[in-house]
């Protein structure tokens, strides 16, 4: 069987490939990715852009979470503030209504009230960051005002009744807010009884059926306020595991991605010093068959 | 009857003969490595023997001219092997620079640059940040500005995709004048063989058309057909006459709708070149179908997102109570009018962060009915029925697998070659042990003659001077 005299050169084009396999793999082990091209392996590189879009979706969610989660922690320190203002009130009412106050201690209490109110107002329109949290979606303008021309006074609520939700990458909805009018204008509206417990004190005279009726009344919505309350502290329960499940959940991602994505270190290593072998023997073949042909034999 | 004179002159034309074989020899290892060279052996013919009174005198040897080995089935597979494999390389080339363009993120930060499945998510989760704080200013911002980074990276890649086919087209047009130079110099070599040698090998003619007919293959796809007195004529794969024997037809380049179009006489052969093979058909199929593929993947993903982005913006309220109107429309990215050719348009046409339209329609600056609806885009169907980021990864794995089926083609179509350039280099690449146990055959055998001579000379002294050895020496 004839050779082919050039298989020299073919021995060449192989020392070629060795050293561009070589290089790969040095690529491979300095970068520590695998998938360098969409060639390498493309159902890998695929399926790594969703691995990466849901790793950062979730990446999103946690950041969003812990911003709604301080902005539901105001909300709650909030009404736990209008909590122990209403019972104060409630208190200084049923002690005012006893009988045995004179004119003067009943306009103190009926201060006291007007202060009280006056806090719960402010507590009402309290902010996160300059957004109103009672306002419902009008988070831009202050929710409520009092009008106090008249008496007894009136406080009225310029917000909505917009509940707005934080939307978690699983799609369940986390009620983010819980508007004013709910809160405070609900079962009885805790404004106009407070309203009317200071203009039944702050005169010196008191008509005791109507300030028992408005006592009985803001326990009513004190009561309410609480239940709303309770909202607010399950969505903060709510936010807390889903942000949890959604860590877990970004933690095995990665997993799964870097598996996918970085190189195994040991195997490329193994794989380099293949090919270096294989370079070295190539090398010494073409030295040792280089060395000529019959005509250096001639005489 | 024998004579000393008809031995002389025997001995002579062998040591012509010798000489004319130590000739080839020489010839062959100078051309050891000319590209092309196919080695040549001496033919040695017995002269016709004379016939004297019944006896019959051997008349020496000459030689008839050497015979080039050449295995032409060998050599026309040789070349259809070259055709397929310059076609893939050259596909292979260009796909090789379009999938750079999108390497694939590692979950570094520095691979996310640049990165449209990171921009896309990136995108959508401005929207879901936007959620918790809608009007948070610096949340709207990065609405904004992430839709930049998404608009500037698919464009971007649409205008590498433009620029790529444009070089592949301008390397197309160059091929042309290197076809017809080839086409020309066939054609004349063509007329010289039938001229010279019509019946057999024509030698180092035959060389040049073979190696002409290579590079030719290795440019465009190409049938040979044998014709009379050694003749051959040449068509495309399609069937396109590009040589007649003496004739040859040139190709021509033109533009059809933006691209170069090839043309035989007035037949455009465009769409058969690309399936035929060699670097032109690679560079046509990666042109006009290939790239195409992809632009139009990006574009359907620019348009999609652009569409379904703007109408949702549209219809919702914005930090000012604002709703887009026919007139005054509120949209993000430039709307476009249609697919094709959106990926290379796309571009962020709002400037006012305030103008994202986070809440529902009517509904108060604090609300996010609308921004959770965009945010929803991200895993609805709005692709070709996939959600972006999936379209996207299907895309993807779509170039992927074409560039490493190209790969693979090419890795194997490169093997053929390499075997079947052994088997021809085997049998018609001079071997220079080879030549070395020629060489040392005819100098032997003209060292022997040259002995024949001397002795001869020897005898033929003897005869003259008589048996006296000193007048003539």
């Amino acid at each position: 069987m004839r050779v082919d005299p050039g298989y020299i050169s073919n021995m060449v084009t192989a020392l070629n490939d060795a050293q561009v396999r070589e290089q790969q793999l040095s690529n491979q082990l300095a970068s520590g990715v695998r998938v360098n091209s969409l060639s390498d392996d493309p159902v890998s590189a695929g399926r790594n852009v969703l691995l990466l879009s849901q790793i950062q979706r979730d990446d999103a969610f946690t950041q969003s979470s812990s911003l709604v989660t301080g902005q539901l922690q105001v909300v709650d320190s909030a009404l736990g503030s209008v909590v122990s203002q209403l019972n104060q009130a409630i208190a200084l009412a049923t002690s005012a209504n006893n009988g045995t106050k004179n004119a003067s201690d009943l306009k103190a209490i009926g201060n006291q009230l007007a202060g009280i109110l006056g806090e719960v107002e402010s507590l009402a329109n309290s902010n996160f960051q300059g957004r109103y949290i009672f306002a419902g979606a009008s988070t831009n303008a202050q929710p409520f005002t009092t009008d106090t021309s008249t008496s007894p006074a009136v406080t009225s609520y310029g917000g909505d009744q917009d509940v707005v939700y934080l939307e978690t990458p699983n799609g369940q909805k986390i009620q983010m807010n819980v508007p004013g009018d709910q809160i405070f204008l609900g079962a009885k509206n805790v404004f106009a009884v407070l309203n009317g417990l200071v203009a039944d004190f702050s005169s010196g005279m008191v008509d005791q059926t109507q300030a028992s009726q408005h006592a009985a009344d803001l326990t009513a919505a004190l009561n309410y306020v609480s239940q709303q309350r309770v909202l607010v502290d399950n969505s903060i329960t709510q936010l807390t595991v889903a942000s949890g499940a959604v860590s877990t959940e970004k933690t095995q991602l990665s997993a799964a991605q870097t598996e996918l994505m970085q190189a195994d270190l040991a195997t490329v290593a193994t794989q380099l010093s293949l090919a270096k072998t294989q370079q070295t023997a190539l090398e010494s073949v073409i030295v040792q068959l280089g060395s000529g042909s019959l005509f250096d034999k001639l005489r | 009857m024998a004579t000393i004179n008809a031995a002389y002159s025997l001995i002579t034309a062998a040591l012509e003969a010798d000489q004319a074989a130590l000739d080839v020899v020489a010839n062959n290892v100078a051309n050891a490595n000319t590209t092309g060279y196919t080695r040549q052996v001496a033919n040695w013919k017995e002269n016709v023997p004379v016939e004297i009174n019944g006896i019959s005198y051997g008349t020496g040897v000459t030689q008839t001219g050497p015979t080039s080995i050449r295995d032409r089935v060998l050599e026309e597979r040789l070349g259809q092997q070259q055709q397929a494999s310059a076609g893939s390389t050259a596909r292979l080339t260009a796909l090789d620079s379009v999938q750079s363009l999108f390497t694939p993120a590692s979950g570094s930060a520095s691979s996310l640059a640049g990165d449209i499945g990171s921009d896309i998510t990136g995108f959508f989760n401005s929207f879901a940040s936007l959620e918790s704080a809608p009007t948070d200013i610096s949340l709207r911002s990065q609405v904004l500005s992430s839709a930049r980074t998404l608009a500037g990276d698919i464009s971007n890649a649409a205008t590498s995709l433009t620029a790529q086919r444009e070089s592949l087209d301008q390397q197309a047009a160059s091929i042309v004048s290197q076809v017809n130079a080839l086409t020309g110099a066939i054609a004349q070599l063509n007329l010289e063989i039938q001229g010279t040698s019509s019946n057999g090998d024509a030698g180092s003619l035959e060389d040049e058309r073979q190696l002409d007919l290579s590079s030719l293959a290795s440019l465009i796809g190409i049938n040979r057909i044998k014709t009379e007195n050694n003749g051959l004529s040449i068509t495309t794969t399609s069937g396109a006459l590009l040589v007649s024997e003496g004739t040859s037809y040139p190709l021509t380049a033109g533009t059809v709708n933006g691209d170069t179009h090839l043309f035989i006489g007035s037949q455009d052969v465009t769409p058969a070149l690309a399936v035929g093979g060699g670097q032109l058909g690679g560079l046509l199929m990666a042109r006009d179908q290939d790239l195409p593929q992809i632009e139009e993947g990006l574009d359907s993903l620019a348009y999609a997102i652009s569409i379904q982005v703007n109408a949702l913006n549209n219809s919702g309220s914005d930090l000012n109570g604002n709703t887009g109107t026919a007139a005054a429309p509120l949209y993000i990215f430039q709307q476009p009018t249609a697919a094709a050719g959106s990926a290379a348009k796309i571009r962020v046409i709002m400037s006012d962060p305030s103008q994202v339209a986070a809440a529902g329609l009517g509904r108060g600056g604090g609300d996010n009915l609308n921004a959770r609806a965009m945010a929803a885009l991200a895993s609805s169907p709005i692709v070709d029925g996939s959600s972006p980021s999936a379209f996207f990864s299907g895309f993807v794995t779509a170039l992927g697998a074409t560039v490493a089926q190209v790969q693979i083609e090419n890795t194997a179509l490169n093997a053929s070659v390499v075997q079947l350039q052994k088997a021809r280099n085997a049998l018609s690449a001079v071997n220079l042990n080879e030549e070395a146990a020629f060489m040392q055959q005819f100098e032997r055998s003209y060292q022997a003659a040259s002995q024949v001579f001397a002795i001869l000379n020897t005898i033929m002294q003897t005869a003259i001077n008589l048996g006296v050895q000193t007048a003539v020496s």
